[in-house]
């Protein structure tokens, strides 16, 4: 007889047999397959007319889902083209077009096992919320230090990563919402450690730097279906107005932002050495690692770019614009901790970062979407997946170069609500760094945005 | 598990080699490590930002910021952080917030004092109270409330632990082969998901990793395997190598230790108290050891290889170069013993199973001997009679073995002197053996001697010498003759002397008073 098992996150085939994409495991004298084989082994094993035990599976009961979903067309389209896809594949939608809706339709349709991949605690809660409302069940949690698992469970990356041991076995339906994080090297180990034949995965910004979003369709199945802001704007998505300001810094702050710079290009001048890329960039960080000089010339440009990022001038333009815009509903956005704060402390708003405990970080924003608060201050958090439906306003005091952070700081505004004009205000210092970083993020928006 | 954050992980990277800049326990090093004790010692009380600030001060001396912020980053989880919680920010804030929210957002000094002053009122403090307490939960506000010092020296130690183990957080796979603490070692692997490989090269090696490692390097099992280290380096002698992947190049770099070269380097934790698994184990250790048998009783012997796994049996019993091994069954189902039984019989060591008779599930006819696996059965305490006549059987069994083994050694002879101890290390056996059967057919142009064999030729040159000795001084005594004997290479110089066919003429007991005389 032979004997399919689960060995945290892969199967063993115990008796004389081997199977397409088995490996003889000569630490235990058995074939090991990766897990994400499971449905392949099968059916060899099926065709082959083998009589076998298949212990694999360890699904947690089925439950009724009650209520169900409408889609809009472009969601359909997309489902349908999924489904066509033989139930895996990747599907690209901006921001606020209701991506959600499309999986949650697929799991109606399923019925199965549903494993639900997210990047932040923040998205755990959205998602439950969401089967909720759209079921009547709870959903189970992986992650933030909980671990139950049910019919539906939504869990972080980092959970289904370190837990892929354990929870490989018991879910045959997975979505990967902003499945472009699955490319990076130790998430895609999800993938292969997970039996689930059915997969779907979900992105604004399909496209990584560093190309490895070229892995994604071997893990989750081929690009199905992509809609850009564009062909949703007005009809799906709210229209926005984009608009970029130039502070200048205060004459204190110059002074030390010229200094460091001095420093800073004094010691490329010397050493020869042209930053032109991303790469040269990457390389003179690592040499600073072994001389003490370039570490020192790192630093000094680095406190040059903290001048310009968090100039006080800044916030006396911020000021003017709250007087300007009245009380609009809004997202200021900002890269370092400290500006959150700083910000928080001028005008007495709620801030957001890491550091937020739990429960308050809940709280406000849950007075965010029910009005009472108008306006939150945050660093990166925000950025990605959590919806804030009701905000009109976005003020980016600063952030990285990246063009997918543009991206989904401008995604957080444009959630469709009748009569909605979305603006969203850059901030950035004059004769700066930081005018550069602002350029690139808008360099590779073409289409996107 | 003491790790840093990847960004302060320093390493040296050479020709394909990995290692961390381990901060040696140097006058210099230690008195860094003293003073940030110190900082923190003499900062409870303070804010962390304090702390950290002055600590910044050792970066800005030209120290490894990597380092100075390593130590300190173990010295902060010695320490308690609080937050000074007469007035909760969170609450505070959520009345500034809503405050705020009424009165309009403040974009001037004077409608913000305006909210801050309606909160002060509002919660019976002062507005400079609202203003402190506002984001008092930051971590950079939290206050040093207690920190549990250590030596310089043991935070170096700690340190350079960290700096390994965050190494192998990057690892694809480890190896190590250690002088004991195995069985903790093997319950860890298993306790750690991991899966291994044993191997004999000298000693027993192990190779660790994980389920999926078989299909493509991974660093998966890194985190688990970081864990290992300490209970490794735990036992006296060790060593560790691992392939590390460096993320950086995507390259495999090797990475080694060994506790000769990096003991004194690492914390070390006591290895856990070996306790009896049961009293019957414990019971029969001191009533063998009681007995002064000659047999040397080992619990946690050093591991046995079954194919590429490894059992450690519950003790090894050895005498005289004859080892064997002895295992302890208390509960057992018929199943389980046999299986026991199938899993033993494939391990070529002599093997005692002692099983409990009475907790026995079920009756099962006597098993008696299998193979080099010899079964036996006890009711409360393990019997001592049976077990040494087991032991004295083997012994001869094995001596046995050996004598036939050395007999049909195709052995070579070309040393002048052969010393059997020396033979038989070489070969494995014991040295009784060597000469048992070398007696019974001395190798053509030998004499045997007690411990060794002696080239004729030699000893004829020996003969020679002592001849024109007696010669020259008309008589030798024996101490003279030993002293030649003795710069030939040989210390059995009566042995010799008999060989030689001399005589000795005793006066008294003093070899200077003897004789050698020719009969």
């Amino acid at each position: 007889m032979i004997d399919l098992w689960f060995d945290r996150g892969t199967l063993l085939l115990r008796g004389d047999v081997g199977t397409p994409y088995g490996k003889w495991d000569p630490r235990v004298g058995c074939y090991r397959v990766k897990a994400s084989h499971y449905r392949e082994v099968l059916s060899y094993l099926r065709e082959s007319m083998l009589q076998f035990r298949d212990s694999v599976p360890n699904l947690p009961p089925v439950e009724t889902l009650g209520g169900g979903v409408e889609l809009r067309p472009y969601q359909s389209e997309a489902l349908v083209r999924w489904r066509r896809a033989g139930k895996r594949g990747i599907l690209v939608l901006p921001t606020a077009a209701g991506k959600t809706f499309i999986a949650l339709k697929a799991m109606s349709l399923l019925k199965t096992q549903t494993l639900v991949v997210v990047p932040t605690l923040d998205l755990i809660d959205q998602w439950k919320r969401r089967v909720q409302e759209c079921f009547g069940v709870e959903a189970g949690t992986v992650g933030g230090g909980e671990s139950t698992v049910r019919m539906l469970t939504v869990s972080t990356y980092d959970s289904a990563y370190l837990q892929a041991d354990v929870l490989g076995n018991r879910f045959m339906f997975m979505v990967f919402d902003e499945v472009h994080h699955l490319a990076s090297p130790g998430y895609m180990q999800i993938a292969e450690m997970y039996i689930a034949p059915y997969r779907m995965g979900l992105t604004a910004t399909y496209e990584r730097s560093d190309q490895r979003h070229s892995l994604l369709p071997a893990l989750v199945g081929d690009l199905v279906y992509t809609v850009g802001v564009e062909e949703l704007a007005g009809e799906h998505l709210s229209p926005y107005t984009y608009e970029k300001v130039y502070v200048e810094l205060t004459p204190e702050e110059q002074r030390v932002y010229d200094g460091e710079m001095r420093v800073f290009n004094g010691y490329l001048r010397e050493k020869g050495i042209v930053l032109r890329s991303a790469e040269d960039f990457q390389r003179f960080i690592m040499s600073t690692g072994r001389d003490k000089r370039a570490r020192e010339a790192l630093l000094a440009r680095n406190r040059a770019v903290r001048v310009a990022l968090n100039s006080e001038a800044k916030l006396d333009l911020l000021a003017k614009q709250f007087e300007a815009h009245g009380c609009e509903r809004t997202l200021i956005f900002t890269l370092h901790n400290d500006l959150v704060y700083r910000i928080s402390r001028r005008f007495l708003i709620p801030a957001v970062t890491y550091q937020t405990p739990k429960q308050e970080r809940r709280e406000i924003l849950e007075n965010f979407r029910n009005g009472s608060y108008r306006v939150i201050v945050t660093s990166q958090v925000l950025d990605e997946g959590v919806d804030v439906p009701e905000a009109s306003l976005g003020f980016i005091l600063s952030g990285t170069g990246s063009t997918r952070e543009y991206v989904q700081r401008l995604g957080r505004l444009l959630r469709k609500v009748e009569g909605k004009q979305a603006k969203l205000v850059e901030i950035v210092s004059k004769e700066t760094v930081e005018a550069r970083m602002s350029r690139k993020r808008h360099q590779n928006l073409d289409g996107e945005a | 598990m003491s790790t840093l954050p990847s960004e302060l992980l320093a390493v040296w990277r050479r020709k394909g080699t990995v290692w961390p800049r381990y901060a040696t326990l140097s006058a210099e090093n230690l008195e860094v490590a003293n003073s940030l004790v110190e900082v923190y010692k003499r900062h409870v009380g303070e804010k962390k930002r304090v702390v950290k600030e002055l600590v910044d001060g050792f970066e800005d001396e030209g120290y490894d910021y990597r380092f100075v912020r390593g130590l300190s980053l173990l010295l902060d989880r010695r320490s308690r952080f609080r937050c000074d919680d007469r007035i909760s920010p969170v609450d505070l804030r959520r009345r500034i917030f809503r405050a705020a929210g009424r009165l309009g957002l403040p974009t001037t000094q004077e409608r913000r004092a305006r909210i801050v002053e309606a909160v002060a009122s509002d919660v019976k403090v002062d507005a400079a109270m609202v203003e402190q307490f506002f984001q008092a939960d930051l971590d950079t506000e939290l206050t040093l409330e207690e920190f549990e010092p250590l030596s310089p020296q043991e935070l170096l130690q700690e340190y350079n632990l960290s700096l390994t183990q965050t190494l192998l957080f990057d690892s694809t796979e480890v190896r190590f082969t250690s002088s004991g603490n195995w069985q903790q070692i093997f319950r860890s692997i298993k306790w750690l998901g991991l899966i291994y490989e044993a191997y004999q090269a000298e000693r027993v090696w192990v190779k660790v990793d994980g389920p999926a490692s078989l299909f493509k390097l991974t660093r998966r099992y890194g985190t688990a395997t970081a864990k290992l280290v300490p209970v490794i380096i735990a036992s006296p002698e060790w060593t560790v190598e691992a392939k590390i992947l460096w993320k950086y190049t995507n390259e495999i770099c090797n990475f080694k230790i060994e506790s000769w070269k990096h003991r004194a380097l690492m914390r070390k934790t006591e290895p856990a108290q070996l306790s009896f698994d049961s009293t019957v184990e414990e019971d029969f250790a001191t009533r063998f050891q009681a007995l002064m048998s000659g047999w040397i009783l080992r619990r946690e012997p050093e591991p046995v290889l079954a194919g590429r796994q490894v059992l450690i049996p519950d003790f090894s019993l050895e005498k005289d170069g004859t080892k064997v091994y002895m295992e302890i069954v208390g509960f057992w189902t018929v199943e389980y013993l046999l299986r026991k039984i199938e899993k033993l019989k494939k391990i070529e060591v002599d093997m005692l199973v002692a099983v409990n008779e009475k907790l026995a599930c079920e009756k099962l006819s006597n098993l008696g001997k299998q193979g080099r696996l010899n079964v036996m059965y006890y009711r409360d305490k393990i019997p001592l009679s049976p077990v040494l006549r087991y032991l004295e059987h083997a012994f001869r069994e094995v001596k046995a073995n050996q004598t036939n083994l050395v007999r049909e050694l195709p052995i070579v002879f070309t040393e002048p002197i052969v010393n059997f101890e020396e033979l038989a290390t070489r070969i494995g056996v014991s040295s009784e053996a060597v000469k048992t059967a070398l007696t019974e057919k001395p190798p053509q142009d030998y004499v045997i001697m007690s411990d060794k064999m002696v080239r004729k030729d030699r000893l004829e040159q020996i003969g020679r010498t002592i001849a024109e000795r007696i010669r020259q001084k008309g008589r030798i005594s024996l101490s003279e003759a030993a002293e030649t004997i003795e710069t030939e290479g040989v210390e059995d110089a009566t042995g010799v002397l008999e060989a030689l066919g001399y005589k000795i003429n005793w006066r008294g007991i003093s070899t200077e008073n003897a004789e050698v005389v020719k009969p």
